[in-house]
């Protein structure tokens, strides 16, 4: 159970390339991390991940079937999708109108959408807004509506979309506990990021894109060691990671936890 | 100088039935980078509001206390008067351009029309705010076509070719990719150089340690600390509020939590970097000592 | 008379010299810049005409086309469009749009026009349906009048950016604010069909069918439209905080950028000749010179 991209290539409308041959796996329970500048290509391979685009060339395949022969809707049930902005995903006059919308749509029976959407929002940390108007909730919550309404279907694959800007300290504890329980159910969780720290903390997998091409896929402590990687495709390291760099304390260390048991 | 008094002010928006701000008094200087932190919905963007004068102006409430600004009393204030002597940066890249001009520069042009500049001058004021902000490549750009980041730029430009001495910025990087964040505070830098007073809404903590002179402690509506930057961020306040600190300050609290503290608590890179190398070579020197 | 004597311009025989670092000066356009130190010009003299003037003969010769009657007043409108269009340099454009006018309404209504009015002389028939020689006559004058209107819209919008016209009536008077509100929305019905895509892409990607039959297309239809309206609803206040913040409400006499030469004699002149032929053919039209 995978999304495979092989020798992906996509050029806009206009004939210029976005994306240049990638080729890219991701297994079910996994958790990925994409970074690179803007431009680089990132947002529009995560977009062939679930079928929003269609490989100009090469193969894009969801658990065995190519992208090219569903609609996005119907590879949406598979994998889920969260943009950067709620507010382009959000209409429902309530929390719960929202996530009970597809579901209705759907026609699934009355049962199985109350338990997955009490489940859904309780993920989310949404129970207590479930009879607010999105409308009236902060931004910060209103990400996690958007989030909520993408877990009701319960994918097997879930895209997050620069999932921290905009969150204080309490919504980042959440959006992790949430991607841990993800995990625990076999769920892969993909994110597009420029937040290096919450990749170091988070994410035990980084794909690193520049100038329209992939150039490192690995475990984060070595990709984060890699002078050429980060200098070409202008990232830097997790403050942290960078001291213990200087200080010639490790260069694998990536968080405070790596750093503190480095010097006990 | 006092910038902005506030005396138990506060402050409920129309609709809502907690109040925003509750009894908040504080005392500004100018001349200073002040930090406002907390966690959403703390009051931060309300009080940045309320300084503005937006509050009362563009959001109906009940608001009780005082609030002078520049040695006036808010109530006093003309509206307009306010845009010319406090420039404000808000949040969202994409509502701040105007959608009426076609140009980056005539964008930026606009608030000096405003004003009623003459052009002459009003070119030049422009042509100076974009070197400084090094966007001589996009001037004429539609600017509904730029990137957040470019965006963000253009409307930090709009705002200081207003040449306020005082600016409210309202989270300028939440959106924002890493190299943009940085062209943002490196313009702050450079506004605080140049010795306006600033107040600005942050979670990058990181940034915040590097640039503000003090911090503004918010949570549910009250202000719970306001002091030198060093101090706030080695407070214990910040745990009971939520308000983290910057990543090497935590690295510090932790080690020091395993029994190997640094002879200083740093709260930049660089400090940690000088107290780190301090404490290895101290052990080295033990080691070998032995 | 319309035209009021226009803002003197300060006339530059050369550009003071500017101050900014090498690099600046390498990277920045300084004809774009020096642009605006002169009466903007669209290097044609037919766009070069003041907004207003421009206004004012089109209209003339839309209302003299419905004014005098039968078929050679109309179609001599039309034609003058197009010749006044390639006089200005955007023939070619024009000339696609209007045809597409001229098929679209035009033949439509003449159609409808010429099938639909009873005549005496029946030229032939369509089961019950007969179109006489009067009906066709109607039908014609109906269609070329109303795309006599048409023309002088659609010329007008090729001729004339909507930024100099809003200057020129502003020079006039007009509010900021009510020329503020015609510039943004024309702004908003192009950023609305971006929005659109994005909000079209959000909700597809969490399973809403938006491709596919017809059906799908119509039950995708209030998912996709609610957000795209309620952000540009929302946006509405944060535009206005931040237009504020651009000193919008400022009192005093606002200045502007992009200035329009002073009006000469032979556009007064223009003017006045276009006004009395509207004259002429109203007066005619009521004492049946025609």
């Amino acid at each position: 159970m995978s999304i495979t991209l092989t020798n992906a290539s996509y050029s806009y409308p206009d004939g210029s390339l976005a994306v240049e041959s990638v080729t890219l796996e991701i297994r079910a329970g996994e958790r990925v991390a994409i970074v690179g500048q803007n431009g680089a290509g990132k947002t529009t391979t995560a977009k062939m991940l679930n079928g929003l685009l269609k490989p100009s060339t090469g193969t894009v395949e969801v658990d065995g079937i190519p992208t090219q022969s569903s609609t996005t809707a119907t590879i949406a049930q598979i994998v889920g999708y969260v943009f950067q902005n709620p507010d382009d995903q959000l209409f429902g006059s309530s929390v719960r109108d929202e996530l009970e919308f597809l579901p209705r749509r759907n026609k699934w029976d009355a049962a199985t959408m109350a338990e997955r959407v009490t489940r859904a929002a309780e993920l989310a940390g949404i129970t207590e807004h479930l009879d607010s108007n999105p409308n009236d909730l902060p931004f910060a919550v209103r990400k996690f509506v958007a989030i909520g309404a993408i877990l009701v279907n319960q994918c097997r694959y879930v895209i997050l979309d620069e999932p921290t800007a905009g969150l204080d300290s309490q919504g980042l504890i959440l959006l992790n506990r949430l991607i841990d329980v993800l995990e625990a159910e076999g769920v892969a969780v993909v994110t597009i990021t420029h937040d290096m720290r919450f990749v170091a903390e988070s994410f035990s997998r980084v794909v690193v894109m520049a100038h329209r091409q992939i150039v490192a896929d690995g475990r984060a402590a070595e990709v984060f060691s890699d002078d050429v990687v980060l200098r070409t495709a202008r990232i830097k390291r997790p403050e942290v990671a960078q001291l213990s760099r200087d200080l010639n304390i490790s260069d694998r260390a990536l968080t405070i936890e790596d750093v503190v048991a480095l010097l006990a | 100088m006092v910038l902005v008094s506030l005396q138990n002010v506060s402050f409920t928006y129309e609709y809502a039935d907690l109040p925003a701000l509750t009894n908040v008094s504080l005392e500004l200087e100018s001349g200073l980078v002040y930090g406002v932190v907390g966690l959403n919905s703390s009051g931060k963007s309300t009080l940045c509001s309320l300084i503005r004068g937006l509050i009362p102006a563009f959001h109906q409430g009940e608001l009780s206390g005082t609030v002078t600004v520049l040695g006036k009393d808010l109530a006093e204030w003309e509206p307009a008067d306010l845009s010319r002597s406090i420039g404000y940066v808000f949040q969202n890249p994409f509502t701040q351009i105007s959608g009426i001009r076609d140009t980056v520069f005539e964008e930026i042009a606009l608030g000096l029309e405003n004003l009623g500049v003459e052009r002459d001058e009003m070119i030049e004021r422009v042509l100076e705010v974009v070197e400084q902000l090094g966007i001589e490549s996009i001037i004429a750009k539609n600017p509904n076509d730029l990137s957040g980041g470019q965006r963000q730029k253009v409307a930090f430009a709009a705002i200081i070719a207003m040449d306020a001495d005082f600016i409210v910025i309202d989270e300028p990087t939440s959106q924002l990719d890493p190299d943009a964040s940085d062209a943002v505070f490196g313009i702050i830098r450079t506004l605080k150089e140049q010795g306006k007073s600033i107040i600005l809404v942050e979670h990058k903590m990181d940034l915040l340690a590097e640039f503000a002179d003090r911090l503004i402690v918010m949570h549910e509506g009250t202000v719970v600390l306001e002091g030198d930057v060093r101090t706030v961020l080695l407070s214990g306040v910040l745990d009971q509020v939520g308000v983290p600190r910057p990543e090497v300050t935590e690295l510090a609290r932790r080690l020091d939590a395993i029994g190997r503290p640094l002879d200083t608590m740093p709260i930049t890179r660089a400090e940690a970097h000088e107290a780190l190398s301090r404490q290895l070579m101290e052990e080295s020197y033990v080691d070998h000592a032995h | 008379m319309v035209w009021s004597v226009n803002r003197l311009q300060s006339v530059e025989a050369e550009a003071p010299p500017h101050t900014l670092s090498d690099r600046a000066n390498r990277l920045i356009d300084y004809d774009f810049v020096d642009s605006f130190r002169r009466p903007a010009t669209q290097n044609n003299w037919v766009r070069d005409f003041n907004p207003i003037t421009l206004l004012l003969v089109l209209l003339s010769i839309s209302i003299i086309a419905v004014a005098v009657p039968n078929l050679v007043a109309p179609l001599l409108a039309c034609a003058s469009y197009v010749v006044i269009a390639f006089l200005a340099r955007v023939g070619k454009q024009f000339v696609l749009t209007y045809a597409k006018l001229f098929v679209v309404v035009g033949l439509l209504l003449f159609v409808l026009r010429a099938l639909f009015i009873p005549g005496k002389h029946t030229l032939f028939a369509l089961g019950t349906l007969k179109i006489s020689a009067e009906g066709v006559t109607d039908g014609l004058r109906f269609a070329l009048m109303i795309m006599a209107l048409c023309g002088a819209v659609a010329l007008y919008f090729a001729l004339v950016p909507m930024k100099l016209l809003m200057g020129a009536l502003e020079d006039r008077g007009v509010s900021p604010h009510a020329t503020y509100v015609i510039l943004a929305s024309f702004q908003a019905i192009v950023d609305l069909s971006k929005n659109t895509t994005v909000v079209m892409e959000a909700q597809k990607s969490r399973g809403i069918e938006t491709e596919g039959s017809i059906l799908n297309r119509a039950l995708a239809f209030l998912p996709v439209l609610t957000p795209v309206l309620l952000s540009s609803m929302s946006s509405t206040e944060e535009r206005a905080m931040a237009l504020d913040a651009r000193a919008f409400n400022a009192s005093g006499e606002h200045t502007h950028l992009v200035s329009l030469r002073k009006v000469p004699g032979s556009e007064i002149a223009v003017g006045c000749a276009a006004l009395l032929a509207v004259l002429v053919s109203i007066v005619g039209r009521m004492l049946s010179w025609f």
